[in-house]
């Protein structure tokens, strides 16, 4: 078995798709981290002058203009409180504030978690695509069926070859993890702030990476458990696409209470420990108006890994079945 | 030469390098049903070049495709050196080679890698690999990507992965399909060696004149049955009588002095055709009795396309394709 893996695993590395799609997520790592550049570095001297300036004016419209301003607003606050009594508007804040000007200095701490959250998707696309075609590729050429005449123990090959696609990215994952997570903080630690890092921090993210990781392997495991079912790249690519579009994108948007089963809420939840999302409720009060009210909702991180660890061990298992059974021609 | 009933090989099952007995495959189309193989009796013996004969479409490589557990069958029983396949095939698969139609590697790897990957997979030594490249004739062309590779050199490729194995038993599925006429007689060469080897070759073809060539036993299958199986001469001899070509300077006078002699003559073209099992000395002898002497005297088989043709006669089969 041990023997198998390891061919398999030199057969995946030896794969130009593999190249190529290793290559393709160490370039969007580079984007990723001239991102965190752009985010990360300070105004220039002419932006931070020209936002002073604006900042001045601001202040000379405000001596002027600031005492009726504030009137206006606290008329249109009780216009609103006529229809919602709790209605409030920020009037006292309406005076120009420094802080608001110019950019604010980013923070490690507040941006690492959405790099990280970020890079888990293009190795977990990465991992898919790389398992996909790795297996299937065996069905479209027709090499299976003389794999199999050399090792025709079936199970032994569906493992090896599963085993391959997760093992074989594991390292892939953790470097370019680390590759990210390494720049950010020298980009960040050069032109902001790296303040409150603690080993807490580190610790959350460690963990987050931990479990990138197993996202990417299950995602190579169900790639190629899709590989064996289509036995062709293209037509797993094609429903991956399709179900993105149609069911996250369309239905997903359409249907509120079908949120919880979406890939990419569950992805979240089990990537950040948890994961919010606003659900709307709608009704019409006695008076018969109709409104709308924006619900912050949980899904909790025991939803998110148990619903795509099913999702993962039911592709795998129907995959399994069908290739112990199915004639390889 | 219209009898169509099935002999077979008298070995008994511990002798046999094949043997299988009502295998039986079915596969489901928009049609309806198509039985592929109907309950195939075959008995291929140990040693030597079996050719495994039938029309496109007969159940060879669906045989061949249940021998080798790519498919299930639906019933009946298959045996490898005498182990009960598919349950037991992981034991023997190590002494079977096989070329299941055309040759099917990874494209963008080199014939080398192929091999590296598949001798790996069976914990062969690496220089085996080298080995069967220069056995097969491809030492030059290892490093080249698989995909650049003549039809000829695929099919090379695909006798340099079945000897990966040092196999007991070769199964060739129409090794010579779309090679050119010296990329045959090199496939055909190789098979003739590894039956003189000791080795038990299996060949399955359409064409006759190749397993007539190549073969030392086999079995003609049709409709996913088996019609005739032996030894290749013992088949021919079973169905069709030998007839003489008689050459003599008065035709005429030989005919009636033939036919006087209770032989069957007929006259074809400037020549004379004596039907039966003849001997040609007995021909010759009474004509040089009458002072008419033979100038030419050629006996005639039935090659295997009449056996065929014969076997199937009944059966509604299409004709088997024109020997190369």
């Amino acid at each position: 078995m041990m023997r198998l893996t390891r061919v398999e695993l030199r057969r995946l590395f030896s794969r130009r798709l593999t190249t190529i799609a290793m290559l393709g997520a160490l370039v969007v790592t580079g984007l990723m981290l001239f991102g965190t550049f752009q985010e990360a570095k300070p105004l220039s001297a002419p932006e931070q002058a020209a936002q002073q300036a604006q900042f001045d004016q601001a202040k000379k419209d405000w001596a002027v203009n600031g005492e009726q301003q504030v009137k206006d607003c606290l008329v249109a606050q009780s216009e609103q409180q006529k229809i919602d009594p709790k209605a409030t508007f920020p009037c006292d804040q309406m005076a120009p504030n420094v802080a608001n000007w110019g950019k604010p200095v980013a923070k490690f701490t507040e941006m690492m978690p959405n790099i990280l959250l970020a890079g888990s998707y293009l190795l977990a696309f990465v991992a898919f695509l790389v398992g996909a075609g790795f297996v299937a590729a065996e069905f479209s050429s027709g090499s299976m069926a003389n794999w199999l005449t050399f090792e025709p123990r079936r199970m032994r090959v569906y493992v090896s070859k599963l085993g391959a696609a997760g093992l074989g990215l594991i390292p892939v994952t953790v470097a370019l993890l680390g590759l990210l997570t390494a720049g950010s903080w020298l980009i960040v630690s050069h032109l902001a702030s790296t303040a409150g890092t603690t080993a807490k921090v580190w610790g959350d993210l460690a963990l987050m990476g931990g479990r990138a990781v197993a996202l990417a392997v299950a995602a190579a495991a169900a790639g190629a458990a899709m590989g064996v079912l289509l036995r062709h790249t293209a037509a797993v690519l094609g429903i991956a696409v399709g179900y993105l579009v149609l069911v996250e994108g369309v239905f997903g948007q359409a249907l509120q209470g079908a949120r919880p089963w979406l890939l990419q809420l569950n992805f979240n939840a089990w990537l950040q420990h948890g994961a919010t999302y606003f659900s709307q409720t709608c009704k019409t009060d006695a008076q018969g108006n109709y409104s709308c009210q924006g619900v912050e909702k949980v899904l909790s991180f025991g939803h998110g890994s148990a619903y795509l660890g099913l999702l993962v061990v039911l592709t795998v298992g129907v995959a399994a079945l069908v290739f112990r059974r199915r004639d390889v021609s | 030469m219209t009898t169509s009933t099935t002999t077979s090989t008298t070995s008994s099952a511990g002798e046999l390098a094949i043997s299988t007995r009502g295998l039986r495959k079915t596969y489901r189309n928009r049609k309806g049903r198509h039985v592929a193989v109907a309950g195939l009796d075959l008995d291929v013996p140990l040693g030597g070049v079996h050719g495994f004969l039938g029309p496109n479409g007969s159940g060879k490589t669906t045989t061949i495709r249940m021998l080798l557990g790519l498919i299930r069958a639906d019933a009946g029983t298959m045996q490898i050196f005498g182990s009960e396949v598919p349950k037991h095939l992981p034991e023997v698969v190590g002494r079977v080679g096989a070329i299941v139609e055309s040759p099917k590697f990874f494209p963008a790897f080199s014939g080398r890698k192929n091999l590296q990957l598949l001798a790996e997979a069976i914990d062969r030594p690496r220089d085996i690999v080298d080995q069967v490249l220069e056995q097969s004739g491809l030492g030059g062309r290892g490093k080249d990507r698989y995909k650049t590779y003549s039809l000829g050199m695929k099919q090379r490729l695909a006798i340099a992965a079945t000897l990966l194995k040092e196999p007991d038993l070769l199964i060739f599925d129409e090794p010579t399909n779309g090679l050119d006429p010296a990329g045959i007689r090199e496939i055909r060469n190789t098979m003739r060696s590894l039956g003189e080897q000791g080795k038990t070759v299996l060949v399955s073809s359409h064409i006759l004149d190749e397993v007539e060539q190549v073969a030392d036993t086999v079995s003609i299958i049709g409709h996913g049955r088996l019609l005739a199986s032996g030894r290749v001469a013992d088949v021919i001899g079973d169905q069709a009588a030998t007839s003489l070509r008689v050459g003599v300077a008065d035709p005429v006078g030989a005919q009636r002095i033939l036919c006087d002699s209770g032989l069957l003559v007929r006259p074809e073209g400037g020549l004379l055709v004596v039907e039966g099992a003849i001997d040609g000395a007995q021909v010759t002898k009474l004509l040089a009795a009458h002072n008419l002497f033979v100038n030419e005297l050629i006996p005639m088989r039935a090659d295997l396309e009449s056996v065929f043709l014969a076997l199937t006669a009944d059966e509604g089969l299409e004709t088997v394709g024109a020997a190369r």
